[in-house]
């Protein structure tokens, strides 16, 4: 191994634990900030990754579009497209109480998955869409992935910064009071549902943006990337372990939930060489013996969501990165 | 909890970096497989396969000047995610040659377009079908032992037009297998061929009658009627209603029709006019020695794909070998080892097929799963048949080109 391979290792990772970033937050303004069980991510990722590929791929036979447009519109589309599904799904499935919906969403990914694989005409089936344009993909293996991850963490930066704009402003703390107290909330006059649809479709937005930015940088996206392991429950893990209703904390979560998802492959490939295929098991062992520890000695996650009333305790308070 | 996770983390950066500081003579290959996920069952077979080769080139003399080859294990858990997760690892932290795998296609096509065309390494995966790796706009890097999706709906319509087959209705189950050889036999039988195809429809699963199916699509006049369906299942329920009605004098099936229990339901004596493709195990002699071998280590020697994972790896090992190690050339000595010129190389023969290089003398490997004789998308024609229905079952008419 040379340095250069660390450094490209370094580089996708970046990559990847930006675009989870990028899906925690979004889970992070439906739990975090209101309260809604959202078990369906992988639905608004796949909606989001398709829609972008649709966009912006060259026009091809048997299936809508290409539109041939530039990445940044297939990136907004995208967002537009997830709220846009979101919207009926938030209107008829928020009145549940939070297991409900949890129900209800899983559901509701299955649908969007099953839809995208059987059709053919929409989105080229089980088949998948290739040949998506990656944003600087013309360059050399390492310069285009150092010029995806700016990219991506320009991105992941601004939704952090109007994501913790939204938090610390009156909207984000109404939303918590819906979430900790539904009947005071209403008592004060807040229409309850109207803005829990809202955090709802910012939420699937942001997801819906996510899998934009996944399916660019494989250049593909094909219905076996809706695996509800890797784009749903992972994403959760991700928030739980970083702290819901933290922002850095659903940031860092992505961060050390994949470093340790990604680099245990490799400590694990130093069993003997006859535990090589068994290996591979340990790592889904950790990621689950992750999560029961960190709920058993830490449930509020690595970085807790900040006092109420307490604004300064989101910005000066500790980072442990 | 917060520095135990970090130290956790840290401990693991720490494990890799020190695992990989010894400095190691051997070339490595990744094996890349969806070890755990939705074919975790099918997996360690072909895997085991793989390592079979490795060992082979091991026993026979290893590759250059007696390094040792090493399959290096990723888990791509048969997903994009975990296929360029698994890809980029091997690519820069075990700095592998080339790859075997990923066994998926959504995960071939990922890893693919994001790690190893970017990177010029030599992908070879031995079960990934869908029609989009063909083409993809890879450099010649990427490479299958497995057939297409496609080839199968495209050779059945060459052999039928061949045969003589005029008009034709074709009748396909809904989902991905069905559509998929569905639109490739209509992209070949009509589009390329001229043929005729007065309708071309789907039907749903499971449904007990489908005379309304088949008196639509007997409308057209045509005399065949082409099913790809599974034929214990709803296939044969077509099929029989079809007889029972005289809706068509001739049937075709795709190799989901290729089920005895056609020929149990429905008798031979009523099944003379209908043929049905299905991939051949070439009875070579390659196959045998790679059946031979497998089952010298405990392996199973009908486990789905593990010929073509065998292959997949063997080729490559000789591919590293024609290129004298040299990273950048393997994708292009893949071809130049297996391109039907030369002196024949069967499974298991790396010693013959070393000495042949080293004399500078063209080698053309033919694998336990066919002759891979790779086309410029980098991939190769499978071994697929027509079948008709005599007094002991199916039997083969003619191959299928």
């Amino acid at each position: 191994m040379e340095f250069l391979g660390l450094v490209n290792y370094a580089l996708f990772m970046g990559i990847f634990i930006c675009i989870y970033a990028l899906l925690a937050l979004g889970l992070n303004i439906q739990w975090g900030f209101a309260g809604l069980f959202n078990a369906g991510i992988a639905g608004f990722f796949a909606v989001g990754a398709y829609t972008s590929a649709i966009v912006s791929t060259p026009p091809a036979d048997g299936r809508l579009g290409g539109f041939d447009l530039h990445f940044v519109f297939g990136w907004i589309a995208a967002m537009l497209a997830a709220a846009l599904v979101a919207w009926p799904i938030g209107k008829i499935c928020l009145r549940f109480r939070s297991d409900y919906l949890a129900i209800a969403s899983i559901g509701i990914a299955e649908i969007i998955r099953l839809v995208i694989k059987s059709e053919p005409v929409l989105t080229n089936g089980a088949r998948g869409i290739s040949s998506i344009p990656r944003p600087a993909g013309d360059l050399a293996y390492m310069e285009s992935q150092i010029a995806y991850l700016i990219i991506v963490l320009a991105v992941l930066i601004a939704a952090y910064v109007l994501v913790e704009r939204q938090f610390n402003a009156p909207w984000g703390r109404m939303m918590r009071a819906i979430r900790d107290n539904e009947d005071a909330a209403k008592a004060m006059g807040k229409d309850v549902e109207f803005r829990r649809l809202e955090a709802f479709i910012f939420g699937a937005a942001l997801m819906g943006l996510g899998g934009a930015l996944f399916a660019h940088f494989n250049r593909s996206i094909t219905p076996e990337a809706i695996d509800p392991m890797v784009a749903t429950f992972l994403i959760w893990i991700m928030l739980i372990l970083g702290g819901s209703g933290n922002n850095r904390g659903a940031i860092l979560g992505a961060a050390v939930v994949w470093i340790i998802w990604s680099v245990s492959e490799i400590a694990t490939d130093r069993l003997p060489h006859e535990y090589a295929v068994q290996a591979k098991y340990i790592r889904l062992f950790l990621i689950g013996l992750m999560l029961q520890l960190v709920l058993r000695f830490r449930p509020e996650g690595l970085l807790p969501e900040p006092l109420r009333g307490d604004q300064r305790a989101t910005k000066s308070g500790a980072d442990p990165r | 909890m917060k520095t135990k996770f970090i130290a956790l983390a840290a401990g693991m950066l720490a494990a890799t970096a020190l695992a990989s500081a010894p400095a190691q003579a051997d070339v490595k290959i990744g094996l890349i497989g969806g070890v755990s996920g939705p074919i975790a069952a099918m997996a360690p077979a072909m895997i085991d396969a793989a390592q079979l080769a490795v060992q082979q080139v091991n026993e026979q003399g290893g590759i250059g000047d007696g390094e040792n080859l090493v399959g290096v294990v990723g888990d791509s858990a048969c997903n994009p995610q975990g296929g360029t997760d698994a890809a980029t690892k091997a690519v820069n932290i075990e700095g592998v040659v080339g790859i075997v795998g990923p066994h998926c296609s959504g995960a071939v096509l990922a890893a693919a377009g994001s790690v190893t065309i970017p990177a010029g390494i030599a992908l070879i995966t031995p079960s990934g079908t869908s029609p989009e790796i063909s083409g993809l706009e890879d450099k010649g890097t990427v490479f299958r032992t497995v057939p297409s999706d496609d080839y199968q709906g495209r050779a059945l319509a060459r052999t039928m037009k061949e045969m003589g087959y005029g008009k034709v209705a074709v009748a396909y189950l809904n989902n991905d297998y069905g559509t998929g050889l569905a639109n490739a036999f209509k992209a070949e039988y009509a589009d390329e061929l001229g043929g005729e195809i007065t309708q071309f429809a789907a039907h749903e699963e499971g449904k007990a009658s489908y005379r309304s199916n088949l008196a639509e699509l007997a409308k057209g006049g045509a005399d065949t009627l082409v099913i790809f369906d599974y034929g214990d299942g709803t296939g044969l329920t077509i099929l029989r209603q079809a007889l029972e009605n005289g809706f068509f004098d001739k049937f075709v099936g795709g190799d989901g029709m290729k089920s005895d229990a056609v020929i149990n339901e429905l008798g031979a004596e009523n099944l003379a006019n209908f043929v049905s493709s299905s991939p051949v195990g070439e009875q070579s002699e390659s196959l045998d020695m790679f059946n031979e071998a497998f089952k010298g280590v405990g392996g199973d020697p009908d486990a789905i794909f593990a010929n073509t994972s065998y292959d997949a790896a063997f080729v490559l090992a000789l591919a590293i070998e024609k290129a004298g190690g040299n990273k950048a050339d393997v994708a292009a000595a893949v071809v130049d080892v297996s391109n039907g010129e030369g002196e024949a190389i069967r499974p298991g023969e790396w010693k013959k097929a070393k000495e042949l290089i080293a004399a500078g003398t063209a080698i053309d490997y033919k694998g336990a799963a066919g002759d891979h004789n790779f086309d410029e998308k980098g991939d190769v024609p499978g071994t697929y048949a027509l079948f008709e229905v005599g007094s002991n079952g199916f039997e083969v008419i003619t191959e299928m080109k």
